[in-house]
This record gives C-alpha cells, sequence and structure tokens, in this order.
C-alpha cells in the first residue's frame, strides 16, 4: 500500500476556548493527529476570511477555525459574527470549486478535550479524502 | 525588402509550419482576444479584429520576475531566458508601440530584460484592411500598414497574401519558407498601396495632433482637466489595455525562506500611483492623474523622443467603461490652446 | 420618459445654493456610448438624457470624488449633490446610508423607474456601432434603435441587460422625488447563472473559475466601478501586510476575486456594474449572486432596501445558521 498522504492544515483557535481546550487535550494526553498547525487568535471573530483563503495559497490543505459555543463567547458576540461570514465564505469557497472538506468551522470549549481530538480527527480525514491541495497555491506558478 | 506571395491554400501549410517556432497568434478567450501560444500543427484563423489585450503582454510581461533569492544564500538567482517565439498576426499599431517603448528601455539605462526578450521575438504583422471604429492610427504617425517594428509585414490580398520583409530577421524566416512562397507581381504591391489608401480613407473618428504637444504645458492648469476626469473610474484599463503604456512597479514577494522580485505593470490612473512613503501624493485626484497619462503621451515623450507615444489604437477609447474617448481629449486640448 | 419634465427639475435642482452640482448621464462621444455627466449649472441640463443606454450607477461617484483636505483658512465644501438613481442605483444610495458611507443630508436622490437597460455590447453586436451618435429608446415593452439608418425595433428580450433581466426592483426605493410612473416589475428570469454552476461537481466548478479568473488582468475597474467598495485603504493595495500579492497569475487572482465577492457579501445590491466594465467578461456577477442568494434564502435579509437596517455582517441572531459547524 502507497504512503498515505498527511494534509497539513492550518487551525485558528479562540484564546479563551478552543486553545484551552486542545490544550486540556494535551495535558490529558489525549492522543490526536499532527497534522494540525494551530494558531492561536483571541477571538474567531477575529478570523479574517481572507486567512483561510492565505493559507491555502500558501500550502494549507485544509483550514480549521474554532471558537466558544454560542453564547459562551469572552467577548459576548464574537464567535457569532463569525459563524455568518465564515458560512458565507465556505458557500463562496465550495462554489468556485474547492473542496468544501477542506474548510471547517467548530465550536470546542476549554474543558472539551475529548471533542477536539474528535474535531481535529474529522478535519484531517476531510482534508485527506481531498487530497493534497494545489488549485491555487502560489508556489506552482513559476516562482 | 523582398516583396512575396502566400496563396491562402497554402496557409495552414504555413501557418503549421510555423508552429514549430514557438508560434502566438490572436486568439478568442470568451468576451477577450489575446495572444495565445500555438499548438504545433494547428492552423492559425486571422480576423478584422485587433486583441483586447496588445501583444506588448509577451514582450513585457504583466508579471516578470527579475530574481529569486532565499536565506542563508548569498547569490541571486536569475531567471533564464524565454524561449525565441514568433508573433503572428501583429497589427501595425501594436508592432510600432513596440518600436516606441524600445526606446525608453534603451534610454539612460538599458533594460536587459525587456531587450533580450524583443530580440528574441520575430514579429509578422498583418495590415488593417477595416480599421476599426476608434482606429486612428494615421493620425499620430503609423498607418494601417506601417512597417515599423515589424520583421515581415503581410496584407490581405483576397486571394493570397502579400509577404513584405522589413529586418535581417525576417528575411531569414521568408528564406526559410521560400517553399510555400512566389514572386510577387508588381501590381501586387500596387494592389496593397491602394488597399492601404482605402483604410486610411475609412478612418473617420480622429484628430489631427498638430500643435498638441506644445499645447499640453500652456494647458497645465486648464479647467478642461476636470471635465474630462470627472467620470473617470480610476481603473487600470486605459493604461493596462495600452501597447505604449510601460509603466512598472517592482515588488518583493517572500513566502517561507525564499521569495523573488518581480517587476509588474502599473497604472498612473491608480490612487496609489507616485504615493509617497509619507502618505503624500503628488497626484492627488484624478484630474492629476488623467492629466499625467496624456501629458506622458503627447508631451513628456515627445520632449525625450521626438515623437507622440501614442500609436491610435483606439482601445482606451474603446474599452473606458465611462466614454473618457481620448479623441475627445484632444480635441478638447486643441480647442482650449 | 419625459425628457423635459426632467431637466426642468434639473435645472431647478442644480440652481438651488444648496447644491454643488447634479450627476447624471448625457450621449457620449460616438455610437451607443453614455458617460456619466456631471451637471453644475442650469445651462448644462440640456444634454442631460435618460434613455435604455444610462447603466452605469452614477451612486459610485458619491464615494469615488476624492475629498482633499481643506487649506487652513477656509471652510469645507457643504452642499449637497444631487444624483439621478434607477432602482438599482438607489438601492447603492439606501446601503451607503445603511453603512455611514454618505449622509442622508449630503445628497438629493431624484428617482427614475426603470423600464430596464439594454446591454450595449449586445447591442453593438447585433447593430454595429458607428462614429455617430445613436439613441436607443424605450418603445412599450420593447426598445427603438434611433440612428443614421432610421429607427427600428428591437425586441426586448434580444438587448436586455442581465441585471434588469434578474431585476426585483425596478422603481427607486429611495428617493426625495421621481420622475415618470412607476413601472410594474417584471417577472424575474430565475437563471441567474448560478444555480447552472452549483449543477456542476466541484472540479468541473473549479475548471470553470480557474479559467475565469486567469483571464483578469487586475486593472481594478470591477473594484473601483461599484459604489459599494469605497474604501479609502483598500486591502488590496496594501503592502504591509500584502493581503494579495500584486503579481497577476491565476493564485493571486483567486485570493483577489475571492476577497472582492466576500467583502461584498450581504452588501451586494446588483447593479452589474462589476460584470459590465470588466473587459475580460469576468462573470463577476455570478459571485455575488451566489452570495446574495444565499444572505437572501437563509438569512432573509435584502440589503439595499432599508436605510435603517443593520449591516448584514456587522450583526447576527443568536439563532442564524450553523449546520455546517462540527
Amino acid at each position: 500500500m502507497s504512503e498515505q498522504f498527511e494534509p497539513n492544515i492550518v487551525a485558528f483557535l479562540c484564546n479563551w476556548c478552543s486553545y484551552a481546550g486542545a490544550d486540556l487535550a494535551g495535558t490529558s494526553r489525549i492522543q490526536y493527529p499532527a497534522n494540525i498547525k494551530i494558531i492561536r487568535v483571541m477571538c474567531s471573530g477575529r478570523v479574517n476570511p481572507l486567512y483561510v483563503v492565505n493559507a491555502l495559497q500558501q500550502g494549507a490543505d485544509g483550514v480549521l477555525v474554532s471558537g466558544c459555543h454560542p453564547g459562551d463567547c469572552h467577548y459576548m458576540e464574537g464567535n457569532f459574527y463569525a459563524r455568518r461570514r465564515l458560512k458565507l465564505l465556505k458557500e463562496l469557497l465550495e462554489f468556485t470549486g474547492v473542496d468544501p472538506r477542506r474548510f471547517n468551522m467548530s465550536w470546542v470549549s476549554a474543558s472539551e478535550g475529548h471533542k477536539w481530538k474528535e474535531v481535529v480527527e474529522k478535519a484531517v480525514e476531510d482534508a485527506r479524502a481531498a487530497g493534497p491541495f494545489d488549485q491555487f497555491r502560489r508556489r506552482q506558478i513559476g516562482w | 525588402m523582398s516583396a512575396m506571395l502566400l496563396h491562402k491554400e497554402k496557409w495552414s501549410e504555413f501557418t503549421g509550419k510555423l508552429s514549430g517556432k514557438n508560434l502566438w497568434a490572436p486568439a478568442v478567450q470568451g468576451e477577450m482576444k489575446k495572444f495565445a501560444r500555438v499548438a504545433e500543427g494547428q492552423t492559425v484563423h486571422l480576423d478584422e479584429d485587433n486583441t483586447t489585450v496588445p501583444p506588448k503582454a509577451l514582450v513585457f510581461p504583466q508579471t516578470e520576475t527579475l530574481c529569486r533569492f532565499s536565506l542563508g544564500q548569498t547569490d541571486l538567482e536569475l531567471p533564464g531566458l524565454d524561449e525565441e517565439m514568433v508573433l503572428l498576426g501583429v497589427r501595425p499599431c501594436d508592432a510600432r508601440a513596440m518600436a516606441l517603448v524600445e526606446k525608453l528601455f534603451r534610454w539612460d539605462f538599458e533594460d536587459p530584460y525587456y531587450l533580450e526578450r524583443r530580440e528574441r521575438t520575430t514579429l509578422i504583422g498583418l495590415a488593417c484592411n477595416e480599421p476599426d471604429l476608434n482606429c486612428f492610427c494615421s493620425s499620430v504617425g503609423g498607418g494601417p500598414a506601417s512597417p515599423e517594428g515589424l520583421d515581415i509585414l503581410m496584407s490581405d490580398l483576397g486571394e493570397s497574401y502579400l509577404l513584405e520583409d522589413i529586418t535581417e530577421k525576417g528575411k531569414a524566416l521568408v528564406e526559410e519558407f521560400k517553399d510555400l512562397l512566389e514572386e510577387a507581381p508588381a501590381d501586387a504591391v500596387k494592389q496593397k498601396e491602394q488597399l492601404v489608401e482605402d483604410a486610411v480613407a475609412k478612418i473617420k473618428w480622429n484628430v489631427d495632433p498638430e500643435g498638441i504637444p506644445e499645447a499640453l504645458p500652456q494647458l497645465w492648469e486648464d479647467p478642461l482637466w476636470e471635465k474630462v476626469s470627472a467620470a473617470c473610474l480610476g481603473c487600470g484599463i486605459c493604461t493596462y489595455l495600452c501597447p505604449t503604456c510601460h509603466c512598472f512597479d517592482i515588488q518583493d514577494e517572500v513566502e517561507g525562506p525564499a521569495g523573488r522580485r518581480c517587476r509588474m505593470w502599473d497604472s498612473c490612473m491608480f490612487a496609489e500611483y507616485t504615493k509617497h512613503t509619507s502618505g503624500h501624493n503628488p497626484r492627488p485626484t484624478r484630474r492629476e492623474r488623467t492629466r499625467n497619462r496624456i501629458n506622458h503621451k503627447y508631451s513628456y515623450f515627445v520632449d525625450k523622443f521626438g515623437v507622440i507615444a501614442c500609436v491610435g489604437c483606439g482601445r482606451c477609447s474603446n474599452l473606458c467603461p465611462v466614454n473618457i474617448d481620448l479623441i475627445d481629449i484632444l480635441r478638447q486640448v486643441k480647442a482650449a490652446r | 420618459m419625459d425628457l423635459d419634465k426632467l431637466r426642468k427639475t434639473a435645472a431647478e435642482i442644480v440652481s438651488r445654493d444648496d447644491v454643488k452640482y447634479l450627476l447624471g448621464w448625457r450621449r457620449g462621444t460616438f455610437g451607443y456610448r453614455v458617460a456619466p455627466y456631471f451637471i453644475e449649472d442650469a445651462a448644462g441640463v440640456d444634454e442631460l438624457i435618460f434613455s435604455p443606454l444610462c447603466i452605469s450607477n452614477l451612486a459610485t461617484y458619491l464615494t469615488l470624488v476624492e475629498k482633499l483636505p481643506v487649506p487652513r483658512g477656509q471652510e469645507p465644501d457643504q452642499r449637497k449633490v444631487a444624483l439621478l438613481v434607477k432602482g438599482c442605483d438607489s438601492r447603492a444610495v439606501a446601503q451607503l446610508l445603511v453603512e455611514k458611507g454618505i449622509k442622508r443630508e449630503e445628497v438629493v436622490v431624484i428617482g427614475l423607474p426603470c423600464p430596464g437597460m439594454v446591454d450595449r455590447e449586445l447591442l453593438a453586436e447585433k447593430y454595429p456601432e458607428t462614429e455617430a451618435a445613436a439613441e436607443v429608446k424605450w418603445d412599450g415593452e420593447d426598445f427603438l434603435l434611433v440612428g443614421e439608418g432610421g429607427e427600428t425595433a428591437i425586441p426586448r428580450t434580444e438587448v436586455l441587460a442581465e441585471k434588469c433581466r434578474l431585476c426585483r426592483h425596478p422603481n427607486p426605493v429611495i428617493s426625495d422625488l421621481t420622475i415618470g410612473e412607476p413601472v410594474e416589475p417584471w417577472a424575474t428570469a430565475d437563471d441567474s447563472g448560478v444555480a447552472e454552476i452549483e449543477a456542476k461537481e466541484t472540479a468541473e466548478r473549479w475548471a470553470y473559475w480557474e479559467e475565469q479568473f486567469s483571464k483578469c488582468i487586475r486593472c481594478y475597474s470591477c473594484r473601483n466601478a461599484c459604489p459599494l467598495c469605497y474604501c479609502e485603504d483598500c486591502i488590496l493595495d496594501r503592502l504591509d501586510p500584502t493581503w494579495v500579492n500584486r503579481a497577476v497569475n491565476f493564485s493571486e487572482n483567486t485570493a483577489f476575486h475571492l476577497a472582492r465577492a466576500f467583502h461584498l457579501a450581504g452588501r451586494c445590491i446588483e447593479c452589474g456594474e462589476c460584470e459590465r466594465v470588466c473587459p475580460a467578461g469576468i462573470p463577476l456577477g455570478k459571485l455575488n449572486r451566489k452570495l446574495a442568494r444565499t444572505v437572501r434564502e437563509e438569512y432573509g435579509f435584502e440589503p439595499g432596501l432599508d436605510p435603517e437596517a443593520e449591516p448584514f455582517q456587522a450583526g447576527y441572531k443568536p439563532d442564524d445558521p450553523e449546520e455546517f459547524i462540527l
């Protein structure tokens, strides 16, 4: 059997819930795939949709954005804004022919180490199924 | 200069053979027409309309890598030379534009990127028998069969093409295709001259630029600039698609430990053109930018090189979404004089 | 269209002390061209027209015209700008008010119910342009071309602009005064081009858009012509950080077009200017309409109808759709 494709996934995690959730998964020694490269942001509402586009341009095979559950946002409503925006982004990506499995969004609270593991597994599985991303990678065009 | 005839029944054989030489010819892509690589063995179909994107895009690409660099390496990596190419069906105006732009790239600094590529390009022109609505090449020193910048000039005589070699490069190419060509009779050349005359007579929407280069410096603060630029959107259509516009910007693009320095087209119609680091812009509004565009072509270039940097292809007037018409501006300039 | 009444009203408005200029249209310099027209005094109204060729959206100029710093000791010009708006244009004005891009007291909005516009390129394809200026008129449902060769009747469906086929708001939604009788909204075509693309496989969709985005020369006419793209410091011009590289290739072009479409999500009023001005013929409207449809169908929001509305992306509802969230 040929070697399994290991996707690169960039994850934007909010400082207050999801990052702490991932941290909890770590301190609880919950095993989850190492394909995730975490970037900590203060709030999921801070994730500019262009971050996602840029990550894909620079070589990510998938992108994950994770924030607090609705109502739990440290800044009261940041994740509500993120939800609206990123849904539109997901639709736009899908419409232009980017595999929708490349972009995922999740709610993971600081106590959900196990959910974090599931989310990562799902994101990795999705990106793996979608294959290496080369549609609009910057590098392939005669740099 | 020799004149040869190419019968149209031999056209597909001619282009088929030519396609082995990295041949580029006009091709339609949706609403846009531009030069595209001709697959080997394929026949080229030439028609009346000029391309939306001028062939300058091949010699002076919109984005061009000047050098590459990477962390921990002191040497810069230079891009290799492009393959030699042949452009078929270049309009005389666009070829003349390349000859004009070359003056600039040879001026105080010889630009190796442009000149090398220009050197490695052979231009086979096609004279225009049917000028477009916005064409006015004959007003600005060119003509529907101007040989300037071309290596070979082709004229459509109906049954056949008349091929006239203009440069040594062109001569060599004609020599190579000798088998397909035959000596042109004297009346073929006469027929071509008649066609040129007819084509010039069809150009109606034009202006005589006499006096404009001298008038422009005096009209620097004239209210006409506000008037003609009021509707301008500040987009780059007129400049990007102009065959003589040659402004560029140089940027470094870095990703991870490596990057490249590249130059790309810039447009004097953009708000950030000549914007200083301080935030100050000597051309703060569309009035100054429009004025710059016209002055560059009809005054500054004339001062430096003695020739108007407009070849009358009419793209700016035709493609402007808000009808900012070069002919109209020039007429207003003449009226304000 | 009662042109005399329009000109008379325009002359009255432009003569007012509190009005700086009036934005209208005039016949272009040749062929079927029509140019935006800045009228500063009553004498200028003679050239003012409103015809099926007046397709451009003048609301763009409300934010496009540069506001230079006022020299010390001078008062800023507080006068209003008057403009003619069709149904779609008026939505741009309403949306600008929502976003506080303009203030209501800065503009005088003259509404013109619009029976539909002609796509100049379609028209020129069938009836080639000449250097002589020609005119197009409304003739009942259809159009009438008045040129050198006399009058030619043109069926509506032949040359109607795409945005007008899909138009749901032909009458101005906001105006200080309206000239002409309201028109009856027509049955809109349902082929907005979106469903057709959605029906394709992912790879086919990308093949389609890759070809489209590859054509882009990044002249930014779509951005500049858009009445709602008016950021003073556009991310596309930013160098630090560089959101989108200046290099023109399909990677950066894709990033640019995704950014442009996204920034108009929940804001685009479907005036079709981006698509009209594009020299490469990229169907930008399909991107906008796709997102507009999502916003309309899943969030029940349509921009540019209510000047008091909350901007779509600056708001939320606790029960917004979230079926896509893990």
